[in-house]
């Protein structure tokens, strides 16, 4: 089971990467006029409609990393790896746990600044704020597959 | 009405990145979850049979219920005046907290550091 709920973690980040990726890069770095390059393309969607999608996904992927899998780790792996005197993958780890928490509370505002219709002065913190969560959820993930790699839940 | 209310959903965001940040730093959790017991307790309980407490799930109760107070208290705030505060704001508290988490979790890092500098 725990494998399982591991896997579908794993799964559901990396959708949740591509979305918040592709958005992020979207508000950012907008296609100005519409071409037949992939680039082009990637760019150009209407990024807004990403939002309520990415904020499902990210509160089942807490809910299922923070919730089911976290307290697992807590009394296994981190134990093992704490007795590894590995420091530096523990103290990312805690860093995951705290930047995904901010990304978290951030979702409110989030939400808020990509309603529709977009404000056109909240550009620069609709994009800051998608940048913030996009590094949150990019730096879990990597994060979480190191740890996974070090010592596995099992 | 929604709208309005819809006002306070970034202040809860400030508030609560910074009283999270708080939360931890000064172990104010709301709860304390015993992962080897299964069990919850009310507020900061030392760990039980040898195994860690689990204060994360706390600290993010103290912080969205702080966050919530703060929120409804911003909608005090006439609408003239709240339009005035620039919403940047949000996103840079939480760039802020950010690097103060890594700071305070820097013990984790440096002997590290140190032996890929030696």
């Amino acid at each position: 089971m725990t494998t399982a709920l591991l896997l579908f973690h794993g799964l559901l980040s990396a959708a949740l990467i591509g979305a918040i990726t592709h958005q992020m890069l979207g508000a950012w770095w907008p296609a100005r006029a519409a071409s037949g390059a992939f680039f082009s393309r990637f760019r150009a969607v209407n990024v807004a409609s990403y939002t309520n999608a990415i904020i499902v996904m990210f509160v089942i992927d807490a809910f299922v990393g923070g919730v089911l899998l976290y307290p697992i780790y807590r009394i296994g792996a981190r134990l093992v790896i704490e007795n590894m005197r590995l420091r530096a993958p523990v103290g990312l780890f805690d860093l995951k746990e705290h930047f995904l928490t901010i990304a978290l509370g951030l979702l409110p505002a989030y939400w808020y600044f990509w309603r529709r219709p977009l404000v056109a002065e909240h550009a620069t913190v609709r994009k800051l704020l998608t940048a913030i969560i996009a590094f949150a959820v990019w730096f879990g993930f990597l994060v979480g597959h190191f740890t996974n790699n070090i010592r596995g839940l099992w | 009405m929604v709208m309005n209310l819809s006002r306070a959903l970034p202040v809860f965001s400030a508030a609560f990145v910074v009283l999270y940040l708080a939360a931890t730093h000064f172990n104010l959790a709301l709860f304390t979850y015993h992962p080897a017991q299964g069990e919850l307790e009310f507020l900061t309980r030392p760990p039980k049979g040898g195994a860690p407490a689990m204060y994360w799930y706390g600290w993010i109760a103290t912080a969205a219920v702080g966050a919530c107070v703060v929120a409804a208290i911003s909608l005090a705030v006439p609408d003239r005046l709240a339009a005035r505060v620039w919403p940047g704001w949000t996103p840079i508290i939480a760039v802020v907290v950010m690097l103060a988490f890594v700071y305070l979790l820097r013990g984790w890092f440096l002997p590290s550091i140190g032996l890929i500098l030696k």
